[in-house]
C-alpha cells in the first residue's frame, strides 16, 4: 500500500501547470499508480474547469474564429492526404530480463527508452546511479538502485530532493518506503537510506540544482551533491 | 458578450457531437462560448498572465487542439469545461516551453506525458461527476477572498506558492496554509453532499 504521497500544495501546483517539469515528472509517475492522488487531481482539474467556467470573458480578435477554421481546413486536408505515421520506432530495445524495470509507469517506461542504454555507474558498493536526460535543466533527474540490505552514506543536499520508489523497498531514520511511495525531502534534512534485505530497491529521483557543488571528493562521497542537469 | 443559457452539460453534447460527427456548426458554438473565457483566464482585469495578443495566440491553439482530440472526449470522465481546462493548461505549459533553451531533442518526453488529459482511471458515475464539479462551483463561489485569490494566482495567473508568496509579500507557509483552507472547504462541500 501507498503510504506516502504528494502533499495538497504539490497536486495543486501540478493541476494548475506551475510545478517544475522534472517534478512533475514525478507526480505524474506516482499519479499512474495511486489511484487516491489520481481522484484527487481530477477534482483539482474541476477546479481549474470551474475557474474557466468563472473567468471574465474577454472578446477575441475579430478574425479568431475563421483563422481557426481555416487552419482546421488545411489540417484535415493534409490529414487526409498523408498516410497515418509510424509508430515509435525505438519501440523496446530493452531486454526485459531486469525485473526492476519491468512495470514501470508509463512516463517514467519513456524516459527509459529515450535514455537507452542507461549507464549506471557505482557509487558506493551498495550504490548505483543512472542520469537520465529529461530535457530540463534545474534538476539533476536520475535513477539510484540500492543492491540487496545495502546501507547508503549519509546525505544531505543543498536542494529539494523528490524520490519516488519504483520497485523493493528503503527505510531510513523515519520509515519504511515501498513502491509508489513518494517523498520529499527539504534542503538540509539528512538521511540514510538502505535497501531491505529481500530484494534491491530503484528509485526514481530528482534534485534541485544545488547552490554549490563540493568537487570531486564530494561527489565520491555523496553522490546526491554531484549535480548534473538532465 | 455570451451569456451561457445552456447548463455545462449542454456544452458536453455539443462536444461530443464535434468529436463524433465532426460537426462545425457545434464548433463554432463551442468557440464563441469557450474563446473568450479562455482569453479572459490568462488576461482581464483579474488575470495578466498573458498579453492580450499572446492569449489570442493560446485561444487559437487551444480550440485548435479541442477540434483534433474531441474523438477522445469522455463525457462520463469530466465535464467540457474541466476537459478543455486540462487542454488549455497543457497548451500553455507547451507555449512557455517552446521559449525555453532548455528543451534538448534528446529527451521528446511531451507535456502529454507527464499531464495526461485521458486518465484510465475508471469513468466516474455520471450524476456523482456532476455533483463533484457544481459543489466545487458552490464551494469556490463562498470561499474567503484571500483563499479564492491564491487559487486564482496559481490557476490563472500560472504562479508558484513561492511567487505568490513573493508578490503578496506573505510567508510561504501562510500561502500554503491559505490553499490548503480552501481545498479543504471545497472537498467538506463533496463530502457534506456524499460524493465522497
Ligand atoms: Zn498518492
Amino acid at each position: 500500500m501507498i503510504r506516502h504521497h504528494p502533499d495538497q500544495n504539490m497536486l495543486l501546483e501540478y493541476a494548475a501547470g506551475n510545478l517544475p517539469w522534472a517534478v512533475s515528472l514525478s507526480v505524474s509517475a506516482h499519479l499512474q499508480l495511486c489511484p487516491q492522488c489520481r481522484r484527487h487531481c481530477e477534482n483539482l482539474n474541476h477546479l481549474g474547469g470551474n475557474l474557466l467556467d468563472d473567468s471574465e470573458p474577454q472578446p477575441t480578435a475579430d478574425d479568431a474564429l475563421q483563422r481557426l477554421l481555416d487552419r482546421i481546413e488545411v489540417a484535415e486536408r493534409q490529414s487526409a492526404e498523408e498516410p497515418r505515421t509510424a509508430t515509435d520506432t525505438r519501440a523496446d530495445k530493452r531486454g526485459s530480463n531486469d525485473p526492476a524495470l519491468a512495470n514501470l509507469p508509463r512516463v517514467i517506461d519513456k524516459l527509459v527508452r529515450n535514455n537507452w542504454p542507461l549507464k549506471w555507474q557505482r557509487v558506493s558498493p551498495a550504490l548505483k546511479m543512472s542520469r537520465l536526460k529529461s530535457g530540463q535543466d534545474r534538476y539533476e533527474v536520475a535513477f539510484h538502485r540500492i543492491g540487496r540490505g545495502g546501507k547508503t552514506a549519509e546525505h544531505d543536499h543543498r536542494g529539494q530532493e523528490v524520490v519516488l520508489v519504483l520497485h523493493g523497498r528503503f527505510s531510513d531514520a523515519d520509515g519504511v518506503y515501498g513502491p509508489g511511495d513518494f517523498l520529499v525531502r527539504e534542503p538540509g534534512e539528512v538521511h540514510r537510506p538502505i535497501a531491505t534485505q529481500d530484494q534491491e530497491c530503484l528509485c526514481f529521483s530528482v534534485v534541485e540544482a544545488p547552490v554549490a557543488v563540493t568537487g570531486l571528493l564530494g561527489w565520491l562521497v555523496n553522490p546526491f551533491l554531484s549535480f548534473r542537469p538532465g | 458578450m455570451q451569456v451561457p443559457q445552456d447548463r455545462d452539460d449542454d456544452w458536453s453534447k455539443l462536444l461530443k457531437l464535434v468529436g463524433g460527427k465532426r460537426d462545425r456548426a457545434a464548433f463554432e458554438r463551442l468557440f464563441n462560448h469557450f474563446a473568450p473565457l479562455i482569453k479572459g483566464f490568462h488576461h482581464s482585469r483579474n488575470s495578466q498572465a498573458f498579453s492580450a495578443d499572446a492569449a489570442d495566440e493560446l485561444v487559437q491553439e487551444v480550440m485548435f487542439r479541442v477540434w483534433r482530440k474531441a474523438p477522445a472526449f469522455d463525457a462520463g470522465k469530466a465535464s467540457a469545461s474541466t476537459w478543455i481546462y486540462t487542454i488549455m493548461r497543457n497548451c500553455r505549459i507547451d507555449m512557455l516551453r517552446r521559449g525555453s533553451r532548455h528543451r534538448d531533442a534528446a529527451s521528446d518526453i511531451e507535456v502529454e506525458d507527464i499531464w495526461d488529459e485521458s486518465p484510465e482511471g475508471q469513468p466516474l458515475v455520471f450524476l456523482q461527476k456532476s455533483r463533484d464539479e457544481r459543489d466545487i462551483a458552490e464551494g469556490l463561489r463562498n470561499l474567503p477572498a484571500e483563499q479564492s485569490h491564491v487559487l486564482k494566482k496559481a490557476y490563472m495567473e500560472g504562479k508558484s506558492h513561492s511567487e505568490i508568496s513573493d508578490e503578496l509579500g506573505l510567508p510561504l507557509g501562510t500561502v500554503k496554509s491559505r490553499v490548503r483552507l480552501a481545498l479543504k472547504k471545497l472537498q467538506t462541500s463533496l463530502i457534506r453532499s456524499g460524493a465522497e
